[in-house]
Order: structure tokens, then C-alpha cells, then sequence
């Protein structure tokens, strides 16, 4: 059972991709083929980019509810500035932008110490309505079409999205697992006191992640933003819970102190295969969130449940 | 005040609760050993000595916090039994612990009726301004200066200490057992308290007094009875005996020399930390000390005495109030832990757990935290992993730590493996100067020992140490030099040749005057 435990923290996200395989599998004859499957991967980047800061804020246990705002913000500054000042200085604008939100977020949380959620949910509030304000409370259409080919083109057949994802993925893991940062992020979300009479700087680290997080809020709303080529502000409503579940579902636990950054990776493609199943059946979009959620605890719940028997199994003297 | 009995009709001499025998052992440890005690009507009973020597688990078996292994316990001449806090309620007996059991978003008068709120009529709702009432009233018997309605949270220590003995009187209680009320109050605040618990024994209130100070014991206390590891030494009447007899049966015989051998020789030494009128707020008052060159002192104190407080402030984790530190010759400025550890200073806290220990991490990575980014490529850009290895296996085969692979979590070693992962990792910052609290709290022997030895080695090889323990024979026998801390004042000085066990005892109670006073 331990055995099984272990290895769940590890692997789950697999069954759960299994189990979505197969089911879709008998489901629909098309969803064996390569087309199929890179459009369900490729649908997945949005949710694993964010994942990925997510998993970051996470382990340094925290966690960033404004990334939605964020995006909505980069997407209206691309929008505005791209007929101004071209599409690179315009993404690179646009990725400041977010960035700085993200710095701020670690600024009042390290140094102010409001918690996090209170301060991202703030946050986010706020972004949203600057993001609304500075659109003029509409979309804007963006009329540069070449734009487009970073959400909806393809190099070598495969959709640039995908290579984004795995660009990003790639930088995120030598973050996390090669650099001393990525190691006092671990150890913040483990023990902050322990860190600090380390002599580690926590509120530089904090300072780091939040900033972190935003940028892949920016990176993935450049994507989001291309394939519509439309600047929202109002982008991706609900999708924070999406990022939340995609990170929890992967096995970075909520405790802190532990990144599963390739679990974060599955994770995105496997909510995306639940988006395609559903659309598959002809369901309502409705039932996209609805599934979401219920995705989302279940994830808890087994989380739950493993600490549960862990403990327990400790308790009588188990080694684990 | 109801049901409290009226102390003028009664025997003095009444027996009021008695055990026999009683035993509690835990994997490894006898912690009480068959003892027969027993508190009488209207007394206060002090219960006394060093730690580890049972008053806490014994007083943990009369709430019903733990259930005895063997032995009885006799109250009012029939033998009980508690297998909870509850039954022990209900047998009117209440323990304060240090640790109060207060809720601190709750008003006083709410503590003290938790759980049994007085109703109004129709018997749903808190009948607030009866539940006031009663409690002022309670106050009031006790002449307890104190608003109902204030916030726990919001009320001081002494404050809070009085809460909770109106919570027992509320209960009718007929023992109340006080686990070291006095150790964080101001003079002030202990005499107040003082005054209640004599109020309380002239209302036929039985009392069991834990304490550290003798001298409290000996203005409060009727009888005296002194433990020491797990079994009862010697129970006395105040009137009858006197604090060096106590001090005797405390300390029994501690065995000199039972650690390694002692250090290099006193002369010539070199200053390595200065500290000098050193004050921090609510803890010690003008404190100055040099730590040489590789030596082991020690500052001893109990509870209250200011020790832990001035190791935390000597590496930044708390501020100090006033005084200098000079370092290497050199005065410095500590602020914060980043600029002890640059200068080349370690600590290892006292709390392993909540204040040391990566729970979440690896035994490798708990280790090499504090270096991390040091042994990076580029200002911490690229983890240089063969030389994390190698340094790793340096502090693993030097301190000889225990575990089944650098990958596995910390959190299941033993706790003597722990405690080497917390001192080597800050060997690894090539410290000069080892700052170490509690440095075998919740140790088994055999580890206790050899992380012993191993302070002693690195010494030998020109480290400085400076910890503070509460364990007797770590103080008597580890340290070259010993300096006692008295309520935040330096008390007595030992040296390995003045060092008496009895008199340290002493010192650390506040009773260094007179010819325990040694070398000051």
C-alpha cells in the first residue's frame, strides 16, 4: 500500500490519463489519431504554462489567484500596443507588464505579510479592472494577422503552442531542480523559519516566484491572445481553478516544499482531454467547469487520503 | 464561592488524594517509578526537580492525560482511576499547564465557562449577562483584578494564569495542580499570584506547586516532595528542612567526567565573541561574556531566566535592546541570521522541528541549504551537483549521520540523526563559532553521547561553542566554562575546576548567595 502511495505521488497523473485515453478510445474512432491528439496537447499549453508558475507558487507554499487578471491584462496590452510598436516589442511590453503585477504580488506578501490568497484575490480584482479600463470596457481586435502564427501555426506539423510548452517546461525544470533558487523555493514552502535562520533572503524568494507565476500568466495569455487575435479584457474566466487543479492533479503537494513539475506537464494535457471528451459528447461548455471542479476534489480528496494513510501508517511504526 | 468546603471544619491533617506505586513507562524510559505521594486538604505541596525527573508526567496521570501502568491512585480513601481529562474533572481535580488550555478569541468569563455556558430560559441561547455575573463573582472570592469581558488574547501571562484558576474554582475543583506558574511572571505578577494560591488553601483548596525556584516553594508551600529520575526522593516539611538539604536530593550524585575528557588548557586563550552589556527586551539585562577560541561554554538558566533569548538575539533571530558585539576584535553588527552566518557564526535551535528542520526535503538537501548557492555556477544559476555530493559526504562520514541514502526525507531519521543533519549543516558554512540551544533535547543516550564527543572534537580543532542546555549533566560535564543566568542577570561563573553540581543547581534556582556563590 505504501508502495502504491509513493509511487501515486509520483505517477497518479498517468492514471487518470490512461483512464481518459481509453475511455476516449471507444468513445470516438478519431481520437487515435496524431491530428487529434497534438490539438488536445496543444489545448493543454495554456493550463500547463500557468501550471508551471503555479507549481512554483506552490511549492514555495503559496499560491497565485490572479493569474486570470494577468493574462486578461497582457492581452489588452498586446492588443493596444502591437499596431504601435510591432508584435515582438509588443509581446516583450506585455510580458513586463504581467511580470511587474507578479512583483508586486511577492512585494506585499513579503513584506507586508498579507497572506497570499488575500492578497492575489485583491490583486486580481484590481488587474481586472485596469485590464477593463485601459480596453475601454471592450474586446480589441487585432488586425496584424501574422500574429497568429504563434497560437495557430506549425512547425514541422506540430503546433507552435506545443513548442512553447515544451520550451517553457524545459527552462521551469532547470528553475526548480538545478538552481539554489529553485531549492530555497522547496525549502521555503517546507519550513519558512528554518530558511530564514539559513540565512536564505525569503522575501527575495517570494519576490521571485510571484514574478515567475505572472510571466507564465503573460506567456500564456501572447498564445491565448494569438490564436483569438482579440485582445480580452476579460479573458479566461475560471480558468485559475483550472491551473490550481492541473498543478494539485500533478502531484506538487499543497503543504508545500515538494514540485512535480512533470506531473504539472500531464496534467494540462489531461484536463485538455477532459475539454475534448466533453465537447466529443456534445456537451455544454457549462459542463466544462463543472468538470473542472469535480476533477479538482477528487485530486484533493485522494491527496487527502494519502496523507491520511501515510500518517497513519507512521504512527504505527511503518516505515515509509 | 459553593460546594468549597470550609477549611475550619476540617483536619489539616486530612488526606485528600494518595498513590501508591504508581508507574509510567514509555518505550525506553521509566518516566514515574513507583511513587507514593500524597497531597492532604488545605495544602500547598511543592513539587520539585530538574527536568526530566517526573513531575510532569506525574502530574499528566492525575489530569488523565496518561494512564498508569501500574499503581494506584486514592482519593478520599477509595482508589480511582482516570482514563481522561474528563473523569479527572469530575473528580474536582484541575491541572494548569504551561501551556495554557485558553481559547484567546474568547473573553474571560467565556473561558471560564466554556463548554457548561449557563443557559437562558428557553435554554438555547447563552444567558450572557448571568454567565458575566458568575464569573465577576469568582473573580471577585479570589480578588482577581480582571474584566470579564476582556479577550484572553488581549490579557497578559499573569492574567491568563488566573483565568485558568477561576476556571478550576468554577469546578468546584478541590486540587489544583499549577505546572511552573511563576516561570515567565514579573515580581509583581508572582506575588499577585502568590496571594491567590494562599487565598485558595485557606478556602481548604489543595495545591500541588511546581516549581523552579526554591525560594518559592519555600515561602508557599507546606510540604515539599522532590523527584529525580522518575522516583520520589523525599517528601518534607517545609518548617523541617531547609534548601541545601533540597538541593541535595535534587541533584543526587551526577557523575563527573562521564563525557569526553576536557578541553586545551585556560592559558593563552584567544577571544574569539565579546559580548558586552548586552541587553534584550524581556529577557536578560547587561550581560557581557568572551567566548575564546576554541572552548565549550555554556549559559545555564531555567525557564524565565533569559538564556534562550540571548543565544536567539547573539545570532539575529530576535533584536537585542542594547550592548556590543565584537568579533574577532572587530565590533560588529548582527541584525539578522544572514549576517551571523558572514561573519562565521552558526546556530542550531532549540525547536527542531518547527524552526530547523525541511520536512518536505531530503536529508542532502536539508544539509546543503545553507550553502546552496555557494556551491553554484554563476551566483546560484546552476547547481554544481558532484560537489554537493562531495561536501555531503564529508559532514555524513564526520558526524557519522545515519540514513538510508542522501535522497531520503528527514523526517523519518531518528531524532539523534536530525540533530546531526541541523549541526552539520551549519558546519558547512566553515563556522568559527557554534551557537547551540537545547543540542540533545528529545535525544536517546546513546546519540547524546557521541554528538557529546563530537562537540568536543570540533572544539579540539579550534571551534567555539556556546549552548545553553537544561539537562544537568550536560551542563556539569560538557562545557569548559559555565555562566548561570539568574531572571536575566548572570548569577555564578564555574570553570571545569569550580564546577559543583550542587551549587549550579543553586545558582540556576536563584539561590547563588552565600558560599554557593562561586567564582562571580
Amino acid at each position: 500500500m505504501i508502495r502504491f502511495l509513493k509511487l501515486y505521488e509520483k505517477f497518479g497523473i498517468f492514471i487518470f490519463i490512461f483512464a481518459g485515453a481509453v475511455f476516449l478510445a471507444f468513445a470516438t474512432p478519431n481520437f487515435l489519431k496524431m491530428g487529434t491528439i497534438l490539438n488536445i496537447i496543444a489545448q493543454g499549453s495554456y493550463a500547463a504554462l500557468v501550471g508551471y508558475g503555479m507549481t512554483l507558487a506552490v511549492t514555495s507554499g503559496g499560491f497565485d489567484l490572479s493569474v486570470e487578471s494577468v493574462m486578461a491584462l497582457a492581452s489588452v496590452f498586446l492588443a493596444i500596443l502591437i499596431p504601435v510598436i510591432g508584435i515582438p516589442l509588443a509581446i516583450l511590453a506585455s510580458l513586463i507588464v504581467a511580470t511587474s503585477v507578479g512583483v508586486l504580488n511577492g512585494l506585499i506578501i513579503s513584506k507586508l505579510k498579507v497572506n497570499p490568497l488575500i492578497t492575489t484575490l485583491g490583486m486580481s480584482t484590481i488587474i481586472k479592472g485596469v485590464a477593463l479600463l485601459v480596453a475601454g470596457g471592450k474586446m480589441i481586435v487585432i488586425l496584424q494577422k501574422q500574429f497568429m502564427v504563434i497560437g495557430t501555426g506549425r512547425t514541422l506539423g506540430i503546433p507552435n503552442p506545443i513548442y512553447v510548452m515544451v520550451a517553457l517546461f524545459i527552462v521551469f525544470y532547470f528553475i526548480v531542480y538545478r538552481t539554489s533558487f529553485g531549492r530555497h523555493v522547496a525549502a521555503v514552502g517546507s519550513n519558512e523559519s528554518a530558511v530564514k535562520i539559513s540565512g536564505v533572503n525569503v522575501d527575495a524568494v517570494k519576490i521571485g516566484v510571484y514574478a515567475l507565476v505572472a510571466l507564465t500568466a503573460g506567456l500564456a495569455s501572447v498564445v491565448r491572445t494569438s490564436q483569438a487575435l482579440i485582445g480580452m479584457p476579460s479573458m479566461a474566466p475560471g480558468f485559475v481553478l483550472v491551473v490550481l487543479t492541473v498543478t494539485i492533479l500533478g502531484g506538487t503537494s499543497l503543504t508545500g516544499g515538494r514540485a512535480n513539475l512533470w506531473g504539472t506537464l500531464l496534467a494540462g494535457v489531461f484536463v485538455s482531454m477532459i475539454y475534448y471528451g466533453l465537447n466529443l459528447i456534445n456537451l455544454q461548455i457549462f459542463y466544462q467547469m463543472l468538470s473542472v471542479g469535480l476533477v479538482l476534489m477528487l485530486a484533493l480528496f485522494i491527496e487527502g487520503l494519502r496523507l491520511r494513510y501515510l500518517k497513519a501508517a507512521k504512527a504505527k511504526g511503518i516505515k515509509v | 464561592m459553593p460546594n468549597v468546603r470550609d477549611a475550619q471544619t476540617m483536619s489539616v491533617t486530612g488526606e485528600l488524594l494518595r498513590t501508591e506505586g504508581l508507574t509510567k513507562t514509555f518505550p525506553g524510559v521509566v518516566a514515574v517509578d513507583g511513587v507514593d505521594f500524597d497531597v492532604r486538604v488545605g495544602e500547598i505541596h511543592a513539587l520539585v526537580g530538574e527536568n526530566g525527573a517526573g513531575k510532569s508526567t506525574l502530574i499528566k496521570v492525575f489530569g488523565g492525560v496518561y494512564i498508569p501502568d501500574k499503581g494506584k491512585i486514592i482519593m478520599d480513601g477509595k482508589e480511582v482511576a482516570f482514563s481522561s481529562t474528563h473523569q479527572s474533572q469530575e473528580s474536582k481535580i484541575a491541572v494548569i499547564y504551561q501551556e495554557f488550555n485558553l481559547v484567546p478569541d474568547l473573553s474571560v468569563a467565556e473561558n471560564i465557562f466554556i463548554g457548561r455556558e449557563p443557559k437562558t430560559a428557553l435554554g438555547t441561547l447563552i444567558d450572557f449577562r448571568r454567565m458575566n455575573s458568575r464569573a465577576a463573582e469568582i473573580l471577585a472570592t479570589l480578588d482577581m483584578p480582571l474584566n470579564v469581558k476582556s479577550f484572553v488574547a488581549d490579557i497578559s501571562v499573569a492574567e491568563r494564569q488566573m483565568v485558568e484558576i477561576a476556571k478550576a474554582l468554577s469546578h468546584e475543583s478541590r486540587l489544583i495542580i499549577m505546572d511552573e506558574p511563576t516561570a515567565t511572571l514579573t515580581e509583581k505578577e508572582v506575588r499577585k499570584i502568590f496571594e491567590i494560591v494562599k487565598n485558595l488553601r485557606a478556602r481548604g483548596v489543595s495545591i500541588i506547586y511546581i516549581s523552579h525556584r526554591l525560594e518559592e516553594a519555600f515561602e508557599l508551600a507546606d510540604r515539599i516532595t522532590v523527584m529525580r529520575d522518575g522516583r520520589k526522593v523525599g517528601t518534607r516539611q517545609i518548617a523541617e528542612t531547609n534548601k541545601s538539604e533540597i538541593i541535595e536530593m535534587m541533584v543526587g550524585k551526577v557523575v563527573k567526567d562521564y563525557f569526553a575528557q576536557a578541553g586545551t588548557s585556560t592559558e593563552a586563550r584567544e577571544p574569539l565573541l565579546e559580548v558586552r552589556n548586552y541587553s534584550v527586551a524581556d529577557a536578560v539585562e547587561d550581560i557581557s561574556f568572551t567566548l575564546y577560541k576554541g572552548e565549550i561554554l555554556a549559559l545555564a538558566g531555567i525557564l524565565g531566566s533569559g538564556v534562550h533569548r540571548m543565544l536567539q538575539s547573539l545570532f539575529g533571530v530576535i533584536p537585542k535592546k542594547s550592548g556590543d558585539i565584537f568579533f574577532q576584535g572587530r565590533k560588529v553588527n548582527i541584525d539578522r541570521p544572514r549576517d551571523a552566518i558572514r561573519l562565521g557564526i552558526g546556530y542550531v535551535t532549540e525547536d527542531r522541528k518547527n524552526a530547523g528542520l525541511l520536512p518536505a526535503m531530503s536529508v542532502l538537501h536539508n544539509l546543503t541549504i545553507i550553502i546552496i548557492r555557494a556551491l553554484s555556477f554563476l551566483r546560484g544559476l546552476f547547481i554544481r551537483d558532484g560537489e554537493e555530493r562531495r561536501r555531503f559526504e564529508g559532514i555524513r562520514t564526520t558526524l557519522d549521520i545515519k540514513m538510508s541514502g542522501p535522497g531520503q526525507r528527514i523526517i523519518y531519521l531518528s531524532g539523534g540523526n536530525q540533530q546531526k543533519v541541523l549541526i552539520g549543516r551549519t558546519l558547512l558554512t566553515d563556522c568559527k563559532a557554534l551557537i547551540l540551544l537545547e543540542p540533545t533535547r528529545g535525544i536517546d543516550v546513546g546519540a547524546k553521547a557521541e554528538i557529546h564527543r563530537m562537540l568536543r572534537a570540533l572544539a579540539d580543532k579550534g571551534l567555539s561553542v556556546i549552548l545553553t542546555s537544561s539537562e544537568l549533566p550536560e551542563l556539569v560535564n560538557l562545557p569548559d566554562r559555565c555562566i548561570v543566568l539568574y531572571k536575566g542577570r548572570k548569577a555564578a561563573e564555574f570553570t571545569r575546576e569550580t564546577m559543583d553540581s550542587e551549587k549550579l543547581v543553586a545558582a540556576q534556582i536563584g539561590q547563588s548567595s552565600g558560599e554557593g556563590r562561586a567564582h562571580v
